[in-house]
């Protein structure tokens, strides 16, 4: 009998694997209990996304899913949202589901959050109209704050009547997910390499006569610009002077700079991933180190990547980390310059404006510091780009502007950034 | 005065945390009642020695020798380490066999082999150790059994009914707010059929004097659940699942009252093994396929899984007297009887059901022979078996594909585990409110997701101590094996509680992605009658080994010793009529 009793206790082994299993199940579940709840709701969990001004993007309780009320605004909005089928990866209602439907681990799913956005639909709708039709990527971001005010990526589609058959890159969100050739915005990378590693560049001149030879092969120049200081060659944005400036720097070095500023590096935007772009060392010397140092080989610039620079030359070498969510009081911040080269940088972006964009004509009553890109594609249109920061206390705001196959980057991109800084300062 | 609305919302909002409450209380009731009460073991008889020294014979079939995990310890050089077994039959005929002992066993300077009956006063001689058989007289007996302690006195089982009647009062509230009308009647209706139910058990257990009702209140606290999915995925059959669970409570009485006499149970053995061999083979003629699986048979509209009834047979049918254990012939037998068994449900295709016949011949052949290496030799047996049926049958291999996969294909071979997953994790610590979840909408919900859809409606919480409610009954049946008459009983007890176990960690793993999905059911928590019916049934093994005083119906008080002259039944009923002073209140003279 006492023998019998004694087996009896292995029975007892099914009861520890069972709680062995639960154990599993308990991990599992608080691991992934939000992605698993939210699942089948597929792209239109429950919850209301608002913009800065309370303005419903979106909107899904029991009765139904509903989108922002005026069409443009849908249409801006596209990328930032997500639409009824979760094609646009990085739209909010994948990427902050959990947020929106409030899942915990001890209450499950709720029928919904309210979710407010840092950005203001009104500005996305200036960008998305200012585009007028053209594919490109629009941002704007207080640099001070890290808040992203406007996020416009075209084409678009309406999520309230999905088009059957999109146009090309409808669903890529091109301010987050996809690399461009920078062409010579890219030249503020190069420029903030030579700032601290040629110790007499302030004292150097630079001569340009329309093009020279690196490497055995022309490197081009958009004109003839003689001699010049390291101002006038940014302002110039003279391939010959950057061209140059590379060669010295050597490929580590620019690549070294791409990665701490950024543009290599996978970056995050509220925990979601953004694409990482891309720099290619090329051989000492040679033609096409000198053509990397002036954004053209195969150099790709993701927009985000550069407005989180340009906000960090604004902001004196630190950026906080930019957000759509709203910070609160965990503010992060990166520093990805000296704080003295930032000032210089900036510096001479405000001369481009000055001396070589403008000024007043180009934008009206605001004191921009900017840098334009006409980055040549190879199918014989261009990238136009210009990025840049308002110097106004007031408002801190940093952006970028990049129109596809549009042109030169001052005459296409410029007419876009103004309006959408009018819009932010007029708001 | 607020909103209907609104009310309906503090109405899910106050049950919600207040049901996993009630049902921790009820469970810990039951568990402290069933393992912390004070368990004391009988006694049926005394070895005396020399010297008059008086061992207790504390079973029905004890085993004497020199090793120590014998039940009564000689320590003579002499006595072979196991040396005698001491058999009381139900009816109080003492027997001793020698068990190929290297000094032999005498009575009266006889040679006893097989089964030697034993008197009392009988000198028993274990190769040169000498003891004087004793045997307790029934007012000896009633004098001990007095000094026992009876269950129930420290936690009292009425309460816990209460307590266990709250939840379910509380539960209905719910289905009360969030039903819809039409069914509404009914609901209430099958809820307040269930508290009747179990209060007019409880009743009748008082009335015949008994005080353990631990194993029945969790049955009944897991009934509830399955009522609740029951409301909740198929509220227009509600009928059907009281009259279920009446049939099941029923045959638990029937089954339990059949257990009590040892004799009998023994006596039908072979007739339960032909019965369940038939059972088997009458639906692999004439199973209905479904879900992939042909263990169905149609009685006009009425279909029933016989593998479920036979799960019981097969448990009745594996147990064994001490004396049966000591034949290797008889585990040949039963390894022949459980390999058929678990053949027919493999050619049915009833591929979970075979896994969990093959995991409880596994523990029974090990209580049996204690020996591991008759346990892997049938291990090697069945995975080249399992390896055959996954080759001949393509769904049941694409299920073992699925596993751990399951989120990589949503839409076709992960669906229902995905979306178990889902839900389950939708519900939270508490819960969406009982009949507000969705998962019921998805085929088999209510019998192989049950365990997500009780985390949906009625939270994690709930779910877990669902199961941790079965492991409880485990507990309790592993903690009466000490004390247990007969071996009989404490293998059918462990057996059915393993059984009942295995079951669950398939269905509530299957579903969760962590083995391989298998669709059978969550013990009486599942919808499905067969399988209800089935674990009542099998609750009754469990109440058979319970031996605490005035415990269970299923163990007799058993006063009768061979001067009663044996045989009758009816006899010991009148005793228990007779005997008013003698319980009336439970425990009234047990020591503290």
């Amino acid at each position: 009998m006492k023998k019998v009793t004694h087996r009896a206790w292995t029975s007892l082994l099914i009861a520890l694997l069972l709680v062995a299993g639960l154990a599993v199940y308990l991990v599992r579940l608080a691991d992934n209990g939000g992605a698993w709840a939210t699942y089948f709701s597929g792209g239109t969990p429950g919850g209301t996304i608002l913009d800065r001004d309370g303005v419903v993007l979106y909107s899904s309780t029991e009765d139904g899913v509903s989108w922002a009320a005026d069409s443009t605004t849908r249409l801006a909005c596209y990328h930032l949202i997500g639409d009824a089928t979760g094609n646009v990866r990085t739209g909010a209602l994948r990427q902050f589901r959990d947020r929106l439907t409030g899942y915990s681990f001890i209450s499950g799913s709720s029928s919904g959050k309210t979710l407010q956005l840092t950005l203001s639909s009104r500005l996305n709708t200036v960008a998305y109209n200012a585009l007028a039709g053209r594919s490109g990527a629009v941002m704007l971001m207080n640099y001070a704050t890290g808040e992203i005010l406007c996020m416009v990526s075209t084409p678009a589609d309406d999520p309230a009547n999905p088009s059957a058959s999109p146009a090309e890159g409808t669903y890529i969100n091109k301010c987050l997910s996809a690399g461009f050739v920078p062409g010579s915005v890219f030249k503020l990378v190069t420029l903030a390499a030579a700032i601290e590693n040629i110790p007499d560049l302030f004292e150097r001149k630079f001569w340009c006569e329309g093009q020279s030879v690196v490497g055995g092969a022309e490197l081009n120049c958009t004109g003839s610009h003689g001699s010049q200081s390291i101002e006038q060659a940014l302002a110039n944005s003279c391939n010959c002077a950057f061209g140059a400036i590379a060669v010295e720097l050597g490929a580590d070095t620019l690549a070294e700079y791409a990665r701490k500023l950024g543009f290599t590096e996978q970056l995050s935007l509220d925990g979601m991933t953004v694409t990482a772009g891309q720099f290619d060392k090329a051989e000492a010397g040679s033609i096409g180190l000198a053509w990397s140092g002036v954004g053209q080989y195969n150099d790709l610039v993701v927009p985000y990547a550069l407005l989180r620079y340009v906000a960090a030359i604004a902001n004196g070498g630190s950026v906080p980390e930019p957000t759509l969510l709203g910070h609160g009081s965990l503010d992060r911040e990166s520093e990805l310059l000296d704080a003295d080269t930032a000032a210089r940088i900036g510096e001479m972006m405000n001369n481009n404006v000055q001396s070589a964009y403008g000024g007043q004509w180009t934008f009206p009553g605001l004191n921009v510091s900017a840098k334009t890109g006409t980055a040549e594609v190879g199918d014989g249109t261009s990238h136009a780009w210009m990025t840049g920061f308002l110097n106004d206390a007031e408002h801190p705001y940093a952006f970028v502007v990049l129109v596809e196959h549009a042109g030169g980057g001052l005459a296409n991109a410029g007419p876009v950034a103004n309006q959408l800084l009018q819009a932010a300062v007029a708001g | 005065m607020p909103e209907p609305a609104e009310l309906v919302g503090y109405v899910i909002a106050g049950t919600r945390y207040l049901l996993p409450l009630l049902m921790l209380w009820v469970l810990a009731r039951c568990l402290r009642s069933m393992l912390r009460e004070r368990y004391e073991p009988e006694t049926w008889a005394y070895l005396v020695d020399a010297n008059g020294l008086r061992t207790p014979v504390n079973h029905w079939e004890c085993i004497i020798g020199r090793s120590r995990s014998c039940d009564v310890v000689l320590s003579s050089q002499s006595v072979s380490r196991v040396h005698a077994s001491l058999q009381r039959d139900g009816s109080g005929y003492w027997t001793v066999s020698d068990l190929r002992s290297r000094g032999g066993t005498f009575v009266n300077g006889d040679e006893a082999e097989l089964l030697y009956p034993v008197r009392d006063g009988d000198v028993l001689d274990f190769a040169g150790e000498e003891l004087v058989f004793q045997a307790v007289t029934r007012d000896e007996r009633e004098w001990l059994e007095r000094r026992r302690t009876a269950p129930g006195r420290f936690v009292g089982p009425g309460v816990t009914l209460l307590i266990l009647t709250l939840f379910q009062a509380f539960l209905t509230l719910e289905f009360t707010v969030t039903a819809e009308e039409e069914y509404l009647v009914s609901i209430c209706l099958a809820f307040l059929a269930l508290i009747v139910l179990e209060w007019f058990c409880y009743l009748v257990m008082r009335s015949v004097r008994r005080s353990g009702f631990e194993p029945e209140t969790i049955a009944f606290l897991l009934s509830t659940l399955g009522m609740s999915v029951a409301a909740s995925s198929t509220p227009d059959d509600m009928f059907r699942q009281v009259l279920f669970l009446c049939i099941g409570v029923a045959l638990f009485f029937i089954l339990g009252w059949w257990l009590r006499d040892l004799r009998r149970v023994k006596a039908v053995r072979w007739l339960a093994a032909l019965a369940a061999m038939g059972l088997l083979a009458v639906t692999v003629v004439l199973g209905e396929v479904r879900g992939g699986a042909g263990s169905w048979l149609n009685f006009g509209g009425f279909t029933v899984q016989p593998s479920e009834l036979v799960k019981v047979l097969y448990i009745y049918t594996g147990a064994a007297t001490l004396d049966r254990l000591f034949a290797r012939r008889n585990l040949f037998v039963f390894i022949v009887f459980s390999a058929i068994c678990v053949c027919a449900l493999a050619l049915m295709g009833d591929f979970g059901t075979a896994l969990i016949f093959f995991t409880t011949f596994l523990v029974i052949a090990f209580m049996r022979s204690g020996s591991f290496a008759t346990v892997f030799l049938a291990v090697g047996g069945a995975a080249m078996a399992g390896f055959l049926v996954l080759s001949v049958k393509p769904y049941v291999a694409q299920r073992f594909m699925t596993w751990g996969h399951a989120w990589e294909d949503v839409w076709d071979s992960g669906y229902q585990q995905t979306h178990a997953m889902s839900a389950a994790a939708s519900g939270g610590l508490f819960g969406r409110g009982a009949g507000e979840g969705g998962l019921v909408n998805i085929t088999a919900a209510d019998t192989d997701m049950v365990f997500a859809v009780l985390s949906e409606e009625l939270g994690l919480i709930v779910a877990v101590l669902a199961m941790f409610a079965v492991i409880a009954l485990a507990l309790f049946a592993v903690r009466n094996a000490a004390h247990g008459r007969s071996t009989f009983y404490v293998i059918a007890g462990c057996a059915a509680v393993s059984l009942m176990m295995i079951q669950m960690g398939l269905n509530v793993f299957g579903s969760l992605d962590i083995l391989p999905f298998t669709g059978v059911t969550f013990p009486f928590v599942s919808k499905g009658g067969t399988s209800l019916i089935s674990c009542w049934m099998l609750l009754a093994f469990v109440k058979a080994t319970d031996t605490r005083r005035d415990a269970s119906f299923v163990v007799s008080r058993d006063p009768k010793t061979p001067e009663d002259g044996g045989d009758e039944y009816e006899e010991e009923d009148e005793y228990e009529e007779e005997e008013e002073d003698y319980g009336g209140v439970p425990g009234e003279e047990g020591g503290i």
